[in-house]
């Protein structure tokens, strides 16, 4: 007979059990170390544990980064059918954990709710009650996000039928109280309510902001969103791998590219196999090209929605040319599809290096035009500056990532927190901020750009000139063309692909980059099939949206137009 | 790896008096968006708008835009109705139905192969997953229809035409010019194994030959699902 050993665990898993080891919580939950420390906990002890985890001055897992739910239905072996899992961060170790709530009751799933603790947790535990039916119990305002307020059962859990049609009328609409009714003891007198969207051009896609206004002031608001969701998750569930792809492109559809590496990076951190040097050069350099479009059009954008036209063509120009240099590289300029697994789908051109090189050149001229237009412009200054501040103790708090997190002074970049495929190897900084406004966001946008030019041309020095872009693991990655055509093996391989999918090994992993506007997360569960068996995507816009409307409080409504500008709001990810 | 910087200490906080004036801004300002108007009409060409529809923008040879369906020497189509295309579709916009070729060395044919616009994402995976070299795409982006009936592609839209070509070009394939690649042999011009290469007659001379599965694919999107959750 064999003894189980316990297997060693990873420093920080290690400190996490010594630090609960002294706590009343020792008892009420496990640490194992998959790959990410993993805390076990009952739903009853979760909210002190997640005060535990926030406060103990050696854990400080400050950032909430994710909470979802898994339906374990259809996945013997699992302790019960539903949990919640949760992602957390601590900004001064860069380091996540992942805690697990397996929920006892299989027909009536409730756990606490932990927005108390972590503000942040507000929305994500609204979309699990959404999709799965959760009861967070002591939720302020627990009721549907993504999906309409008519729609019947919970579209992610695996009994779900997918193809029941729910129609929503407009009385069906549920506004809030305090929207509909007059309150005069609430300081409702000469308030009135007004909806900004879903359709109105400063929203860049379908948004809904119910604001209460005293004047012209804002003082209290809500955002209703979901008119853009298409069931991403659900759908990835019904996918090969490969072919969830061309779904990850409509996610953030400004940087199509970033979302797709971020995708396959699980898959491949899952299956264990390695790219090429010269393929994931590659990508960092598309990825990073992507950036720089993503922040010009948020800048140009924003500009735009306050009144100045010039910086939207100028900024726009830039996009358009890098558009041509991904078209030429892979065949379509907005919904790429251009990342495999285990690669890319195709060698770029052989002109790519002077292309990209000539990129660099006339990138920089279009930015400076930008900055003689409107940094020191006074009417720019005046409404940017000091409107939309986010403190850095609430930019924590709510759980901000990306340009948003980084112009309240928190220099967490996953880029240099948990540097992946190269950018360890560049000279490049973080630019931050501590002003926390919206001329804030700007500026650390405009510097990111140059930023991100930097890191091309470094990356354009040490790409190899030759050589595969694509592991050559056949398992994985489609055999050469020429061998498909004369060679039976190669053929079986490439049939055995087509057909069944790439076989990830069954498990759970979080592998998380950092995309256009923040951290871009994806936790892929697979039991051995041919695609994933739950793909839970983080969206970084649905924090950063979460806190929209507590930005706007106090400000008047065209601030409000301004500081969404400055958001960054993509429909397509924050609804999915 | 290097620094953090911090991007608001390197501006000034407040604007100087100059800047507080705010038209020697303006015409700074003007001076830039002048710059450009004066360069655009001295030099046309630098203006990166496109006359669209007199003027076409110039895609690459990757371009994704409608497919083609490859044909044979013959005139026949490479399409041997394996449902490969069909199975990579994210979108599930392929539709086959298999039919047994008269002719041996064909083995089978299409005898429907529609593939719906409206649902396509023109992603590319059908070139990608064909064994066959039996479909491309061409830079072809103008496929306007006005129902959904006229959206749905069948063979005769699909079969490739030289008509289409010239006016348009290939592109995104499984394989370019100069890549090392070897196309696969033709059918077509393969030997015939035994008699006139005719099924039938094979058959009605007595010899045993295997019937070849025959019919619809075996994937839509309600089968795809019913796969993986079953």
């Amino acid at each position: 007979m064999t003894v189980a050993t316990e297997p060693a665990l990873s420093p920080a898993a290690e400190r996490l059990r010594g630090r609960l080891a002294g706590t009343p919580l020792a008892g009420r939950c496990e640490v194992a170390d998959r790959d990410l420390p993993t805390i076990e906990v009952s739903p009853d002890a979760w909210p002190s544990l997640a005060r535990f985890l926030r406060d103990d001055p050696e854990c400080r897992y400050d950032l909430f980064v994710d909470l979802f739910g898994v339906d374990n239905l259809r996945r013997p072996g699992q302790k019960s059918r539903f949990e919640t899992v949760v992602h957390l961060h601590a900004l001064a170790r860069n380091e996540h954990v992942r805690v697990k709530i397996p929920l006892p009751d299989e027909k009536k799933p409730a756990l606490p709710t932990a927005s108390e603790v972590y503000p942040a947790a507000d929305w994500f535990e609204r979309e699990a009650f959404d999709l799965y039916g959760f009861d967070f119990t002591g939720h302020p305002n627990l009721r549907r996000i993504l999906c309409h307020d008519a729609f019947v059962g919970h579209a992610l859990r695996k009994d779900y039928a997918p193809g029941q049609r729910w129609f929503f009328a407009e009385e069906d609409m549920k506004a809030p109280e305090w929207a509909t009714h007059t309150d005069e003891r609430a300081g409702h007198f000469e308030t009135q309510t007004i909806s900004i969207g879903p359709s109105h051009p400063a929203t860049h896609g379908i948004i809904h902001l119910i604001a209460r206004l005293d004047g012209e002031k804002i003082i209290r608001a809500e955002t209703n969103i979901g008119y853009l969701h298409r069931c991403f998750e659900k759908m990835s569930e019904t996918h090969q791998w490969n072919q969830i792809v061309p779904y990850c492109d409509r996610l953030n559809y400004v940087s199509a590219m970033i979302n797709g590496v971020g995708f396959v990076r699980t898959a491949e951190k899952m299956l264990g196999i390695e790219v090429p040097d010269r393929g994931r050069l590659v990508r960092t350099i598309l990825s990073e090209f992507t950036r720089i479009m993503d922040h010009c059009v948020c800048i140009g954008a924003n500009l735009v929605d306050i009144g100045a036209l010039s910086n939207f063509i100028y900024l726009y120009q830039n996009r358009e040319n890098i558009y041509d240099l991904i078209e030429a590289c892979c065949g379509a300029r907005l919904t790429v599809s251009y990342v495999r697994v285990g690669g890319l789908a195709i060698d770029v051109p052989d002109d790519f290096v002077p292309r990209c090189r000539s990129l660099l050149e006339s990138i920089p001229l279009f930015l400076k035009d930008v900055q003689k237009l409107v940094d020191n412009n006074r009417i720019v200054r005046q409404r940017l500056q000091g409107t939309g501040v986010v403190t850095r103790e609430q930019a924590i708090a709510w759980g901000l990532t990306g340009p948003m997190l980084r112009a309240s002074g928190v220099p967490y970049d996953v880029r240099r927190a948990r540097p992946y495929d190269f950018y360890d190897k560049f000279d490049w900084d973080v630019p931050i901020s501590n002003e926390g406004d919206n001329f804030a966001r700007y500026l650390v946008r405009i510097e990111e750009i140059r930023q991100s030019l930097k890191i091309i041309r470094q990356a354009l020095d040490i790409l190899p000139a030759k050589g595969a872009v694509s592991s050559d693991d056949w398992r994985v990655v489609l055999p050469p063309k020429d061998a498909v055509y004369h060679d039976m093996e190669s053929l079986i391989y490439h049939f055995k692909l087509v057909m069944e999918g790439i076989r990830v090994p069954p498990g759970e992993r979080y592998e998380w980059i950092e995309g256009g506007n923040g951290e871009l997360g994806f936790h892929a569960v697979s039991d051995g099939r041919g695609g994933p068996y739950r793909l839970r995507v983080r969206p970084p816009c649905f924090a950063n949206m979460q806190a929209f409307q507590k930005m706007v409080i106090g400000g008047t409504v065209s601030d409000a137009v301004a500081t969404l500008g400055t958001l960054n709001i993509i429909a397509g990810e924050l609804d999915r | 790896m290097s620094g953090v910087i911090d991007v608001s200490a390197r501006i000034p906080d407040r604007l100087t008096f100059w800047q507080r004036l705010y038209l020697p801004e303006i015409f700074r300002g003007m001076a830039v968006t002048l710059r450009h108007l004066v360069l655009n009409v001295v030099n046309p060409r630098r203006m990166p708008t496109i006359q669209y529809p007199e003027q076409k923008r110039n895609y690459s040879a990757r371009f994704r835009g409608k497919h083609i369906l490859k044909t044979r020497e013959d005139g026949t189509l490479k399409c041997v109705a394996c449902y490969m295309c069909a199975q990579a579709c994210p979108a599930e916009c392929i539709t086959i139905v298999a039919g047994e070729h008269p002719k041996i060395a064909y083995e089978k044919y299409p005898v429907v192969f529609d593939i719906d616009m409206m649902r396509c994402v023109f992603c590319g995976y059908c070139v990608d997953a064909c064994p066959k070299d039996a479909i491309w795409m061409t830079r072809n982006y103008e496929m306007a229809f006005f129902t959904r009936e006229e959206a749905v592609f069948s063979i005769d839209r699909l079969r490739e035409s030289k008509a289409e070509i010239d006016a348009h070009g290939y592109g995104y394939r499984p394989y370019y010019p100069g890549d090392g690649t070897t196309p696969p042999t033709d059918a077509s011009r393969l030997p015939v194994v035994a008699g006139s290469g005719e099924r039938d007659a094979l058959r009605q001379a007595g010899v045993a030959l295997p019937n070849r599965h025959v019919g619809a694919g075996p994937l839509n999107a309600t089968s795809q699902a019913a796969k993986f959750t079953a």
